[in-house]
């Protein structure tokens, strides 16, 4: 068991959101490239700073294991980097990295569920070996066809920069407000510190002294270094470390020398690497003057050079750019979005308390009435707003799937393509939280179940060889339907029925089945036709827990399958959770909410009309279909002054092809209202079981529960 | 405050050691309020506000003590009338009767009580254990007494056991 270091605690948080976002932009990018089947220098370059800063911020947090990982990672990249040619076996490659990226998650998961800031520390020491003997061939690869050329990382010294053993001096400054710059150099010399021969840093106590971050602001930090193999090296991981805004060379006893050596490569005929181009970066911005961040453009020595310190300037400008733009993201705790979104629906609900109040009742208020559209005005565009801060596109979820496809591909050996469209359709945060296990469950039973195993049948039943397996989300009246769809042998209704048949879940009689109910048999509890429980599914619990998690965002989900042709799922979901349209209705003195979705028809009856079975059991007949009544009052056990049936009035509800008659005293009208849950406290008692689902604020400040017709017929 | 610091407190007082028995360090504050003749505290760190009673609404299906759910600023709170939870005599609202909400654990329920009495500083040498004797309804959910002048004795409840009793 290893400890979190003290006085990290609050940093976790932060640390957790920065990795898992950068994994995830870790994993994008390779199943991107992967596809294309070679990587592009962006994507190199963009691997490479993100294995730079996790291992910055893992050793910052005291994860070493995590951050010995990341640097072998980036070890390997750098020599990519350089050499993007050298990598003979791509797949090889790509599985190594997932493999990095996947223990990083699981590594990261154990610290989060940590009991006492104690958590399981894994040795990541196989892979890392792995990534060593990676990074050895690749680098003796590089040597191997280009000797002169630079290898990178801890390359033998073939280096095309010759060891000097001058001294250079860089003065470093940090991210303006980026806090606590003395761990910051501190860190940063950790980086270089393997790569230098000679180390001094002003000030020298960053280590123990707070205050001397205050220095470090004000004329920033002074590094000077003599270098082990290569400069250039230890200026790139100064200007790659973690927040360091710029930095300037004050000093380079070097830089004559180095003039010669930026010649020297010319001579030779190999391409040259972009090290050598940077390499004349000293040389162009002589000692006094401030080298301005990055490096700018060097003085063509020669045609090659030229495009080579073109394409490094673009990869500066791009990332440049990427950094402007995620700078206009910020990360919120849901929390406070919740508490924005209450405070709002409190400043409509008192705003209307305002403008309605009795106290303004037959007053001539012209001016007043005015502001009074403004501010209605207003608050309904913030509301609208707040709504939309919530709502999040579905890319992240659809990614991740995209993943597990990619894995499933692999390992069950088959042939499938994977297709996302409308990746963009925005949902609430919430949603897209509980949307992933289903699908996730979904794509997976589609690779393992849906696509055919053997080619040979997807050839004969007059199908691509590639299998296909479709995503596709859309936004469609108040509601997102997303699909999950394959090609491949779709459900045979025979075998549903067969295995239902033994498992006991048949309900009425075999003829009176229609395929659709059939094929909708899988959602049941228990059901699983896969003989042989998978890795990936097959223990019978896939397909209830899928249809549970969607109902529970208030979502259903349909079967849509063809023997031989392939298998839709096809999930609507409400954009919201929290907005429903009701009707209100009063029982008593309390006011009632029923969802407007499950009402048919609302009516007055006359005695005449109702029936009554052997127990007493009130029924009505309404187009030759006979209903059961059921009395809100009795139900839920209120006074109320109107029992006769006459009085009050009748609701007929549906759901789930069941149907009653609700009694209630009043209408009062149609209202859309905020879902909120019953309170905590009382979650112990069986409120929710015995026909309500929640409650919302009204109009007037006052509480309407929520009708849950489905438990109320149940 | 946590049963530790109670039997400390308790130990200290009984240790016979007259320096420790002295001891009168402040170790909190409490709220105090009147249901009936008895005076009840609650530590002020689990009291949110005070407010007047507004419209409750009834919820189905619930112990007779939980009075139904309020409106607080948007915020759904069930509210326990603190009276029937000890098995007293319901008796109507006054102008004095009040809600105290309470938080903890982020649960948050509103309790009704006949009268809000005072603010008021535990000291160390006041605080009685509760005396060892389950049959006393009430007895679960005090937590400690606190001694005051003559018979005024006051009785701490237990938030966490009046919050988070485990009975459905």
């Amino acid at each position: 068991m290893a400890k979190i270091e003290p006085g990290m605690e609050a940093m976790l948080d932060m640390y957790f959101y920065e990795t898992n976002s950068l994994l995830e932009q870790l994993d994008e990018i390779l199943l991107r490239t992967e596809t294309a089947n070679a990587f592009e220098s962006d994507d190199i370059t963009e691997i490479f700073r993100i294995m730079h800063t996790i291992k910055g911020s893992s050793a910052m947090m005291g994860f070493d294991n995590l951050s010995v990982l990341a640097h072998k990672a980036e070890d390997m990249f750098f020599i990519i980097r350089e050499k993007p040619d050298v990598i003979t076996d791509v797949s090889f490659v790509y599985d190594l990295v997932f493999q990095v990226s996947d223990s990083y998650k699981a590594q990261i998961e154990a610290i989060q569920n940590n009991i006492n800031g104690e958590y399981e520390k894994t040795d990541f020491e196989e892979l890392v070996g792995k990534l060593l003997k990676a990074r050895d061939q690749l680098a003796k690869e590089a040597n191997g066809e280009a000797p002169d050329t630079a290898a990178g990382g801890n390359g033998s010294g073939s280096a095309a920069a010759p060891a000097g053993s001058g001294k250079v001096s860089v003065r470093v400054f940090f991210e303006e407000g980026c806090q606590m710059e003395n761990l910051r150099a501190f860190l940063l010399i950790n980086t270089i510190r393997e790569e230098c021969s000679f180390l001094e840093f002003s000030p020298a106590d960053v280590e123990t002294n707070a205050e001397s971050s205050k220095e470090i602001v004000e004329h920033g930090f002074v590094i000077t270094f003599s270098e082990k193999d290569d400069k250039n090296y230890i200026l790139k991981l100064i200007e790659s470390a973690l927040n360091v805004q710029s930095y300037e060379i004050i000093s380079d006893s070097e830089t004559a020398a180095s003039a010669p050596a930026a010649e020297a490569p010319k001579a030779e005929l190999p391409p040259e690497p972009k090290a050598d181009v940077k390499l004349e970066k000293p040389a162009e911005a002589p000692k006094p003057a401030p080298a301005p961040k990055p490096a700018p453009a060097p003085k063509p020595s020669n045609d090659k050079a030229v495009e080579n310190a073109q394409a490094a300037v673009a990869v500066a400008n791009a990332n440049a750019a990427g950094g402007a733009q995620k700078q206009n993201l910020i990360s919120v705790n849901l929390a406070k979005l919740d508490a924005l979104h209450d405070i709002v629906g409190e400043i409509i609900t008192t705003e209307s308390m305002v403008i309605s109040n009795p106290d303004l009742e037959g007053l001539e208020l012209e001016s007043f009435n005015k502001a009074a559209r403004d501010l209605k005005k207003l608050t309904s565009e913030l509301q609208d707003t707040v709504m939309s801060i919530r709502m999040v596109p579905l890319a992240g979820v659809f990614q991740k799937m995209n993943r597990i496809v990619r894995d499933m591909r692999k390992k069950l050996n088959k042939d499938v393509e994977f297709v996302m469209e409308g990746e963009d359709t925005e949902v609430d945060k919430s949603i897209v939280d509980s949307l992933q296990d289903p699908l996730m469950h979904l794509v997976r039973n589609c690779m393992d179940h849906g696509i055919e195993e053997n080619v040979e049948d997807r050839l004969y039943a007059g199908k691509p060889e590639k299998g296909t397996l479709k995503l596709t989300a859309q936004n469609s009246s108040g509601e997102v339907v997303i699909t999950v769809s394959d090609d491949g042998a779709g459900i045979d209704p025979d075998k549903i029925m067969d295995k239902a048949r033994r498992m006991g879940l048949l309900v009425k009689p075999e003829s009176e089945y229609s395929e659709k109910e059939i094929q909708n048999l899988i959602l049941l509890p228990g059901f699983s036709t896969n003989e042989q429980v998978t890795e990936f599914s097959g223990r019978g619990v896939g397909m209830d827990v899928v249809k549970a998690n969607i109902e529970k965002c208030n979502g259903t989900i349909i079967v849509d399958s063809k023997k031989g042709v392939g298998t839709n799922f096809i999930i609507k979901i409400p954009l919201t959770l929290a907005i429903i349209d009701g009707m209100e209705v009063t029982v008593g003195d309390l006011v009632f909410t029923v969802p407007i979705s499950t009402i048919r028809e609302s009516f007055k009856v006359e005695t005449s009309q109702i029936l009554r079975d052997t127990g007493g059991n009130e029924m009505i007949m309404i187009r030759g279909v006979c209903y059961p009544i059921l009395r809100m009052h009795e139900k839920f056990g209120i006074e109320t002054d109107v029992v006769n049936l006459e009085d009050g009035i009748l609701l007929l509800v549906e759901t789930d092809n069941k149907s009653v008659c609700i009694f209630a005293d009043k209408l009062i009208g149609e209202q859309q209202v905020v879902v909120k849950p019953f309170p905590k406290y009382l979650s112990r008692y069986n409120i929710k079981g015995e026909g309500l689902s929640g409650c919302t604020i009204m109009g007037d400040g006052s509480i309407s529960l929520i009708i849950d017709t489905n438990t109320l017929i149940g | 405050m946590t049963n530790d610091v109670i039997k400390e407190a308790v130990a200290k007082q009984q240790s016979g050691d007259r320096k420790l028995a002295a001891d009168n360090s402040i170790l909190g504050k409490v709220m105090t309020f009147n249901i009936g003749d008895q005076v009840y505290g609650i530590e002020i760190q689990y009291i949110i506000e005070i407010i007047s009673i507004p419209h409750i609404t009834k919820v189905p299906h619930v112990p007779n003590y939980i009075k139904g759910i309020i409106n607080v600023r948007s915020k759904v709170v069930p509210i326990v009338d603190i009276r029937t939870r000890f098995g007293k005599p319901e008796i109507p609202y006054t102008s004095h009767t009040c809600i105290i909400t309470l938080n903890f654990n982020d649960v948050t329920v509103g309790i009704i009580v006949d009268s809000v009495a005072d603010v008021e500083d535990i000291h160390t040498g006041d605080i009685s254990a509760t005396p060892e004797n389950k049959n006393v309804n009430t007895n679960e959910f005090i937590q400690y007494m606190i001694r005051g002048e003559g018979d005024n004795t006051k009785l701490i409840l237990d938030v966490a056991k009046l919050l988070d009793e485990q009975e459905v």
